[in-house]
Formats: C-alpha cells, structure tokens, sequence
C-alpha cells in the first residue's frame, strides 16, 4: 500500500489492473471484501469501499448470496479509460520535458522507434 | 440521544444475580487459595497439635479431668481468622482492577464480595464446628485437649450456636479486610498507613479509657454476661461497619497501574 | 450507522491549583459503531486515562461521556457490552493463565470458548502458567486472547504488541481483522506503532497533551499531508500562503509538510522543480504531535 493515496482507491486499482490483465476474466467471481481485507491485510470496510467503488462503475456486479463478479465488456472499458489517462499521465509530461530539452515532437516519435527498435 | 443503541444489539443481558455470582466464580477461580491451602494447613496442623499431645501422654501418665496440661491453650485455629483476613485483602487489590476490566460495575464487585465473603465464612463455620462436634463427642480427641474449642470459641448450647460463634469471628475478619483492601486500593500505602493510625489510635484510645476509668472490670463482667456466643455476635457490628465503610470508599475508587 | 461513543468537553484533572495535571483536556469526538477505531498518540499522551474514562473505571473531572447512549459509570447495561484489557492490566497473585479464561466468560455473554482455546494454542501461551511469571508477550496475549474472545460489542486493545515478537503481532493483526469481518463490533486500539496498524482502522483519534489533535477517518488522512521538497527559496514560496505542518531544512535544501493539497496544488508544486513525496499515517502524526518545536531543534526558522 502506498501511503500518498486513500487505499480504497488503490484497491480498486488493484482489481482494475487484474481485470485488465486477464487474471480476473470477465464472469468471474472477485474474491469477498473478508478476503481481500484478509490477504492485503487492510479494514474490510476499507476493502468494501474499494469494491463498490467498482461495482457503481458498472465494472463488477453483484449477485445476491453468491458475491461480485467481472461485467460483461470491463475489461474493453478499463482499457479504454486508461489509453486516455495514459495520454494524460504520460504523453504530457513527456512532451513537456522533451521541450525543455528542445527535442521537437518528430524528434521525440524518432526516439521512441529507435527505443522500441532495440 | 437515546437508549436505542442498547436496544438495537440484541445480545444476552445478564440479570444482576448473574452479575454478582460471576465474581464469586472471579473470586474462586483459583480455587486453591480460598479452599484447598486452608484445609490443608488447618489438616496438617491439627495432626501435628495430636501427635504432640500424643507425646506428652507417653511421658505424663495420669490425664486428669482437667485434660493434659497446657492443651487447653493453643492457636491452632486462629491463624485462619488471619489467613481470611489476608484473603479478604488480596482478592480485593488484585481482583478488583480485573473484575472492572471485565466489564464489572464497583457495585456488582463489592456485592460478589460480600457474596464470596459470607460462603467462605459460613463454609469455614461448618467445618470447625465439625471438628468441634468431633472434639467434644472424643473428649477431647483422647487426651481432653482443645484444638477447635478453646475456652474462648466454646459454647455448650449446641451446634449451631457453635457455627454462629466461628461464622461471626470469621465475618469481622473477611469484612476488616475489606475496610483495609478499599483504602489501599484507593489512596494506595499512604492511605493504608493512615487507616491503620487511624485504627492503632482508636485502640490505644479504648484501652486508655478503660484504664483510667478502671472499665475493664465492665468489659470483663460483659464479656462474662455475653457468653462466647454474645461476644462473637456483637462482632458483627464492626466488621459490618467496617464493610460499609469499605464499600462506600471502593464506590470511587480507580484501578490503577 | 450509529454513534457508540460521544464525548463531550471531556476533561480530566489530577490534582488541584498549581501542580494539577490535565490527563485530558475538552475532548469532543464521536465513534461510530463496528469500525476499527485507531487512539494514538505518544506514551503519557492520555489514552489510558482517556479509556478509563469511557470505561466508567475513572471519574470525569468535567464534560460528558455518552456510550451505547447511556453514562458508562457503574451502569451495567454498558459495561456488559465493554471488555478493556489494560495493557499493565494486574491479575490476582493466585493466577494462572487457565485461571484468567475460566473467569472470564461469566462477564462476556458472547464469549467464544472455541476459539479462546485456539488462540491459546496459536499464541503458544502456557495454560499452567502463574500470570506473575509470564513474559511481557505472553501477558500481551492473554490481554488479546480475552478481548477476542470476549465477542464484546465494545472493545479496547491497549497496546496490544508489547513483547510480542513480529510473528505474534502479525498473528494479532490477521485474527483480528478476520474475527471482525465475521463478527462485525468496535474496536478501540491504542497504540503508539502506527505504522504496524495504519492499514487497520477506519478512523483515528489522535491525542497529544490531553487533546484531540486529529479527529478523522484513515482514508481522508491519507494524503491530507505531503512533503514538498527543493530548493529553500522555491520551498518558501510555494508554501507562502498555505498551510504548513512542519518544516526541516538543510544547507540550500528545505522540505515544508503542506496539508491538503490538492491535485492543482501539487501540479503546480511539480511546475515549480519541487519533489513531492507521501508523508505515511505515522509520520503525519508524528509532525502534528511534536508541535512547531521540531523545526527549532532542525535549524530551521519559521
């Protein structure tokens, strides 16, 4: 856990980037708060948060009595969401640095080919 | 705000009986101490007393109506009297600060106590005055000594005046030692030093009026109309002052480190 | 979800005129029901003073105390609900540790027999053992042991680790978080190892000299502080009008503690060439309870 940010946010990351990796599928069961309270070693209501985070993000849902599972389509949304955070995460302050440094935009694409290339 | 979170746990509510017998049952968890060592030592100290009185038969051949000499005279129960009282200390400082951890209130405690205080009194009653019926029944186990019964705990008005007798000695010291107990969890040993300056003065003060009125021969002539019976009773009177005073300093006492 | 816990300009005085001594001074908080609820601070800060309070086991010099709705003083409605193992909790001189665990069902109408005995064992603590003759850790487990197993609808963990070893206490943390999710209750857990049990609770009470000086839930403390670290100048000037917690420096170098800053704020720290960096439960804490002091004995002026 990382100490900057609430850890009902980073929960839901958590599960995010499984659902994104395919280690959550979509249809399958995510485990119980107990058990996610249980293994990261954190406030079940903590972890509860986290999780209805998600499902009011329509990403799990709930069946009743048996528990949370994947939505049908998460995993195409999540990706969806993160190419734009990506952009804003990454893109922008990377062409904000190379600017700084006089690296032209086409310069900068050049760079990252030769980058990938290697 | 209301009592509606009380009401919304619907968990099992002990009744204030169940309240006061869970300290009987703190303060005999360990049953050892308030029952095991007391009948073991009152056990092995009364086969000792026999064995020497076993002694002095083989070496002073003619046993008198008077019994063996100096075998009416000896402390052989009363160390108990101190042992309840020790008792009676103990359960209070160390149990008290627990029973309020548990979640007991002062009042609950101090009713358990006088609860636990009054069966050990009257259980211990019952066993001495076995051994007294037993004493009396064997003329003095043989050798016309008096281990249960000396002079000043005998009665002849039967058995059960006999257990009222051993039952009130035994009640004036548990309840002084619950006097001495709250004052010492209260005010701790500053406290403790004061009540027994205080107690030492009121002693000293009572024999001193006595002195130089010359009252003893009143006290003695009491004592003589009061009979061991009447004696032990009036017991009673200062032990239950003293536990009510007890009871009243522990109602606002704190356990502390 | 429902108040278990109100106190209101709760205050409690040792001692009178000069040399009286303010154990706690006007505190005013509200706990709610079935979280985990986190009392830290420094030794000597108040905490145990502040439980005897709630526990009905000390008297309030001034203000009111509210649990379960009701006075928690000799009122046994409330306090057959409360198990409170003080962390020097003292034990009749007859016991053993068997002694403790037959004594203490008969106050918890929700004691768990089983699981009593499961902790005993997982624990590893010697049943035939004198409490007098037991170590600092297996005395701490005997504390933890009843106040799980008591199920009681409030309890009180009094720096619960004390001479438990790192297995010990992690076994402490895991029992009690899955005891919890299966029997949801409130959990008051005084400690001054914040680090250890951050992840934990739900919500903080933070008590300094007497005082509540942090008063909130655990998420909305995480990130409420963060370091922002550079060059002196470039420090000042961002921290100029903003509110700062704490400030150390070195040479050229100074780092501030700013409160609150949100995602604007700590853009605009990154555009001014200043580092941030997350500043953990523990060392918020740590910087609000050390008061303004720490800076002074750092060279730096404020």
């Amino acid at each position: 856990m990382d100490d900057s940010r609430p850890i009902f946010l980073q929960i839901a990351e958590q599960l995010e980037n499984d659902i994104v990796s395919g280690a959550l599928p979509e249809e399958s069961q995510v485990p119980s708060t107990n058990e996610l309270a249980a293994y990261l070693r954190i406030n079940p209501a903590t972890a509860g948060k986290g999780v209805n985070l998600l499902v009011e993000a329509g990403i799990l849902y709930k069946k009743r009595g048996i528990g949370m599972f994947v939505a049908d389509g998460a995993r195409e949304r999540l990706v969806a969401q993160r190419r734009d955070r990506f952009r804003e995460q990454y893109i922008a302050p990377l062409l904000a640095e190379a600017r700084g440094l006089g690296i032209t935009p086409t310069q900068l694409a050049a760079m990252i080919g030769e980058e990938d290339a290697r | 705000m209301t009592t509606t979170a009380l009401a919304a746990r619907p968990a099992p509510i002990p009744g204030p009986g169940a309240r006061v017998w869970r300290i009987v049952r703190l303060l005999t968890a360990n049953p050892w101490t308030t029952v095991w060592w007391p009948v073991l030592i009152l056990t092995a100290i009364f086969l000792m007393t026999l064995s020497i009185w076993g002694l002095i038969r083989l070496n002073v051949p003619d046993v008198g109506a008077e019994g063996l000499p100096g075998t009416q005279y000896n402390g052989g129960i009363s160390w108990i009297f101190v042992y309840m009282l020790v008792v009676a200390v103990q359960a209070i400082n160390l149990s008290f600060p627990l029973a309020l951890g548990y979640g007991s209130t002062r009042r609950a405690f101090l009713l358990g106590t006088g609860l636990t205080f009054t069966i050990l009194a009257a259980a211990y009653a019952l066993l001495l005055t076995v051994g007294s019926t037993l004493e009396e029944a064997t003329r003095g186990w043989g050798s016309g000594g008096a281990f249960f019964r000396p002079f000043y705990f005998a009665t002849d008005a039967g058995p059960l005046a006999q257990w009222w007798i051993y039952f009130c000695w035994l009640a004036f010291f548990l309840f002084t030692g619950v006097y001495f107990a709250a004052v010492f969890v209260r005010w701790r040993a500053v406290g403790l030093t004061l009540a027994l300056l205080l107690f030492a003065a009121v002693v000293i003060g009572a024999v001193a009026l006595l002195t130089f009125t010359g009252g003893w021969g009143l006290v003695g002539d009491a004592i003589g109309t009061l009979g061991t019976v009447g004696s032990a009773s009036v017991m009673l009177v200062p032990g239950l002052v003293a536990a009510a005073i007890g009871y009243g300093v522990l109602r606002r006492a704190t356990p502390r480190a | 979800m429902s108040t278990i816990v109100r106190a209101t300009g709760l205050t409690k005085t040792y001692g009178i005129g000069g040399g009286a001594v303010h154990a706690v001074s006007d505190a005013s908080f509200a706990l709610e029901e079935n979280r985990i609820h986190g009392l830290l601070g420094r030794n000597g800060a108040g905490k145990t003073t502040l439980m005897q309070l709630l526990t009905g086991q000390e008297f309030a010099t001034r203000g009111t105390i509210e649990v379960f709705g009701e006075r928690p003083v000799e009122n046994a409605r409330v306090l057959d609900r409360v198990c409170f193992i003080k962390e020097s909790q003292r034990y009749p001189d007859d016991f053993r540790v068997r002694h403790v665990l037959r004594s203490a069902p008969g106050f918890f109408p929700e004691w768990d027999a089983d699981f009593a005995d499961e902790l005993v064992e997982r624990f590893r603590v010697p049943l035939g053992r004198r409490m007098k003759k037991l170590s600092r850790g297996q005395l701490s487990a005997v504390g933890v042991i009843v106040g799980l197993a008591s199920r009681a609808p409030l309890t009180f963990f009094d720096e619960p680790y004390l001479g438990l070893d790192a297995v010990a206490r992690q076994l402490f943390y895991d029992v009690l978080l899955a005891d919890y999710a299966e029997h949801p209750r409130t959990v008051i857990l005084s400690t001054h190892l914040i680090d250890e049990v951050s992840n934990l609770l739900e919500h903080v009470l933070v008590i300094d000299d007497g005082r509540i000086v942090i008063d909130a839930d655990a998420d909305d403390l995480r990130g409420a502080a963060i370091d922002v670290v550079g060059a002196r100048s470039a420090v000042d000037a961002f921290t100029a009008d903003r509110e700062v917690l704490h400030r150390a420096g070195l040479g050229g170098l100074a780092t501030a503690t700013v409160a609150n800053l949100d995602d604007a704020g700590r853009k605009a720290a990154r555009d001014a060439g200043l580092e941030l960096a997350p500043v953990s439960l523990q060392q918020l804490v740590i910087r609000t309870t050390v008061g303004a002091n720490a800076g002074h004995t750092n060279g730096e002026n404020e």
